[in-house]
């Protein structure tokens, strides 16, 4: 189904934010705060805190539902698990780890020769950080942080360190390294009305008791007590623009009866994510657009990017009781994060130490041997739930043109194409999740892991796929995330990322799509 | 039970409902099982395979009700549907023949190797089945690849056994929900 012409305008807004996720949730608080009418379409389902039920499998309503993607490649970009459905999008069952980029994440082709430089650097993000973290709380120890750029020091102290953490960082004290608390958008004490943390390893079902700054705590929240309107189950399709080709005048999309809408806005946020917000732009060809809209030099959709990770687990003979603490871990270290150029490989990497690790699930503790089973995996379940550990390698991936999303052959029930994305790393990657590898299990072994393993390498976070830049030849947005291509639409999220340094991505979206609503709203007649 | 708690209760797909003189309850897929509750989807014999196996590879999902969990899965709609396989890279559209087409398989294999359906076999030739399953593309293999098959029936079945409260109890995990679930799963 093609988008009908005749589609009455129902309604006019200053600024239409797609997605309600981390990014589109900032954009929409700070337009409506502002004073500027805001409507934001979310494609999933109404989500509430007490939707947010404390069980594994419960937690899969959380996550990806919409429109099946296609993915080839040698590393999955994991687009099931790693987006989200529903009000708050992936940012309602993220981990709440939240390091910030480093200074030398945002010019590494100038610097090293490699991937792509970000339009902006670290100083311009700083001031964007540090209204973040002292608006949603961040608790932590920055002066731990010997690796951390320059700052503000995190409002709460850090969240407790429990037996799983002390144990592990035995191994790094062994093998000469350092560890901090990570700094987490978890309450270590009650900040700003909402409850400080349990402990009890359920982020990745949705924190009910605001205690995790999901947007239904923070910004999503505040949007809507500003006046910001949110209509769910309003699954865009398309964004139109003005004759000339200069401007986007709205969006069509359609309700959960399969009514077809269209609305104006004077300016048009897409913060659906990477995958999706390259696939509305592709699927939104037009006469003076024939290859999508902002996709005049075939930049849409390339540079796709995911955080190449390992599990490294092992088995203590002290009590780890892993259940414990929050799910994203407890300590991280990131002592070789500025050195980027190795021996064959290339990228920072960071260790996220001591997840709470719960029975079941995709990277629950049965699963962390799939290769065994009967007496012998209960036996393991035993074991490991008492004295297991486990710590997670976050890797930098490099920005390749030819990973990218593209239009299937197939389409959803809309009649809009599906979203193919294709992922690989390439050697240097390879090199550096090798020999990360090879750490981790020495740092457990340090730590008194008899026969310590590492999981299957697996994509964590998407990244790239609508890049801003300095030039419209070799960049889809500008630095705040307008389209080169059209003066009133904007991108919004990690997809704008140029590199995807070796952090998780959560915080910098807040600060980039802060900085980037500070603009809109300036220009927003 | 007021009706709206039952009405999401049926919304999530977790649960399954049965008349019984007029009142409708709400069962967990153990106690369906329990009950005797035809299944939706799965076949007799599907069941009767995914239950042997999963038994094998996780002791207790027969009783836990792999069949009708998973059976009641693949009848939600996506948005509804708990199954892992959701972010595994598989499309909805493809649940029920990726299920149906590894228990196909694997009730080929088995008669191929030994002449008998999988309740029939002994513990040492589901032993060995289960051997060629998880490591291997055992010949004549289609649908799902084998490993791959094995290991999400291998997840549902941890699903049913250990994440409950009860399972958590039993390896000696507190549950601390927040909001506990309104059945186990």
């Amino acid at each position: 189904m093609t988008a009908v012409k005749s589609i009455p305008v129902e309604d006019a807004f200053d600024l239409l934010v797609v997605g309600s996720g981390a990014a589109g949730s900032v954009m929409a608080a700070q337009a409506a705060r502002a004073g500027k009418r805001v409507l934001i379409l979310e494609a999933g389902p109404a989500r509430e805190l007490s939707d947010l039920v404390s069980s594994q499998i419960w937690a899969r309503r959380l996550k990806w539902s919409g429109a099946y993607v296609e993915e080839e490649g040698n590393l999955s970009i994991g687009h099931g698990f790693n987006s989200g459905w529903g009000t708050g999008g992936a940012a309602k069952h993220q981990y709440a780890v939240w390091p910030r980029l480093h200074e030398n994440d945002f010019k590494t082709k100038t610097r090293y020769g490699k991937g792509i430089d970000w339009p902006l650097e670290y100083q311009d993000l700083q001031p964007y950080y540090d209204k973040i973290q002292a608006e949603v709380g961040i608790s932590g120890d920055a002066a731990a942080e010997k690796w951390r750029p320059p700052g503000e020091k995190y409002p709460m102290p850090p969240t407790p360190v429990f037996s799983q953490g002390r144990v592990i960082e035995k191994g790094f004290q062994a093998m000469g390294m350092s560890v901090a608390p990570i700094p987490l958008a978890i309450n270590s004490v009650p900040y700003k009305g909402r409850n400080a943390c349990l402990y009890d390893g359920w982020c990745d079902a949705g924190c009910p008791i605001g205690a995790l700054a999901n947007p239904l705590v923070t910004y999503l929240a505040w949007a809507r007590e500003a006046g910001a309107e949110l209509r769910n189950h309003a699954q865009v399709t398309r964004v139109i623009h003005d004759a000339a080709g200069r401007k986007v005048t709205g969006v069509e999309y359609f309700d959960a009866e399969g009514k077809q809408h269209r609305v104006h806005g004077q300016a048009v946020v897409l913060a659906t994510f990477c995958v999706q917000n390259a696939r509305i732009l592709l699927a939104s060809a037009s006469d003076k657009y024939p290859r999508g809209l902002a996709n005049s030099n075939d930049l849409v959709g390339r540079f796709l990017m995911t955080h190449p990770s390992h599990a490294v687990y092992g088995l203590f003979a002290d009590e780890t009781l892993p259940y414990q603490g929050p799910t994203g871990g407890q300590l991280i270290n990131q002592d070789h994060y500025e050195q980027k150029l190795k021996a064959g490989a290339y990228g920072s990497y960071q260790w996220l130490i001591a997840n709470a690790l719960k029975p079941n699930d995709l990277l629950g503790i049965a699963n962390t041997r799939p290769d065994i089973y009967g007496p012998a995996l209960q036996e393991f379940m035993r074991k490991a739930a008492a004295h297991m550990g486990a710590m997670i390698f976050v890797g930098e991936d490099l920005p390749l043109a030819e990973n990218r999303v593209t239009l299937s052959s197939k389409r959803d029930q809309y009649g809009v194409p599906l979203a193919k994305a294709t992922h690989n790393i390439t050697a240097p990657t390879e090199a550096l999740c090798q020999a990360a590898v090879v750490e981790g299990l020495a740092i457990f072994k340090a730590a008194g892991a008899a026969e310590p393993w590492a999981g299957q390498r697996f994509g964590m976070h998407i990244i790239g796929g609508t890049i801003m830049g300095s030039s419209p030849e070799t960049s889809v947005t500008d630095s705040y995330g307008r389209c080169h291509d059209l003066d009133n639409l904007y991108i919004a999220g990690p997809g704008l990322f140029p590199s995807s340094g070796a952090v998780n991505p959560t915080f910098t979206i807040h600060a980039l799509t802060l900085r980037s609503a500070e603009h809109i709203v300036r220009n927003i007649p | 039970m007021d009706q709206d708690r039952r009405q999401f209760l049926r919304n999530t797909g977790i649960v399954l409902t049965v008349a019984v003189a007029g009142e409708v309850l709400l069962l967990s897929p153990a106690q369906a099982r329990a009950a005797g509750l035809p299944l939706q989807v799965l076949s007799a014999q599907e069941a009767s395979t995914l239950e042997a196996i999963t038994e094998a590879v996780v002791p207790g999902a027969r009783k836990a009700g792999i069949s009708q969990y998973v059976d009641k899965q693949l009848a939600a709609s996506h948005e509804d549907s708990l199954l892992m396989l959701k972010y595994l890279g598989v499309a909805q559209s493809d649940y029920l023949s990726f299920y149906q087409g590894g228990l196909r398989s694997a009730d080929k294999l088995a008669h191929a190797r030994f002449e008998k359906d999988w309740p029939e076999l002994t513990s040492s030739e589901v032993g060995m089945l289960l051997t060629d399953i998880s490591g291997t593309q055992p010949e004549g293999w289609q649908g799902p690849p084998a490993a791959f098959f094995f290991f999400v029936i291998r997840s549902d079945a941890s699903d049913v056994v250990y994440g409950t409260e009860e399972g958590f109890a039993e390896i000696g995990v507190p549950y601390m929900a927040h909001i506990a679930p309104p059945q186990p799963w």
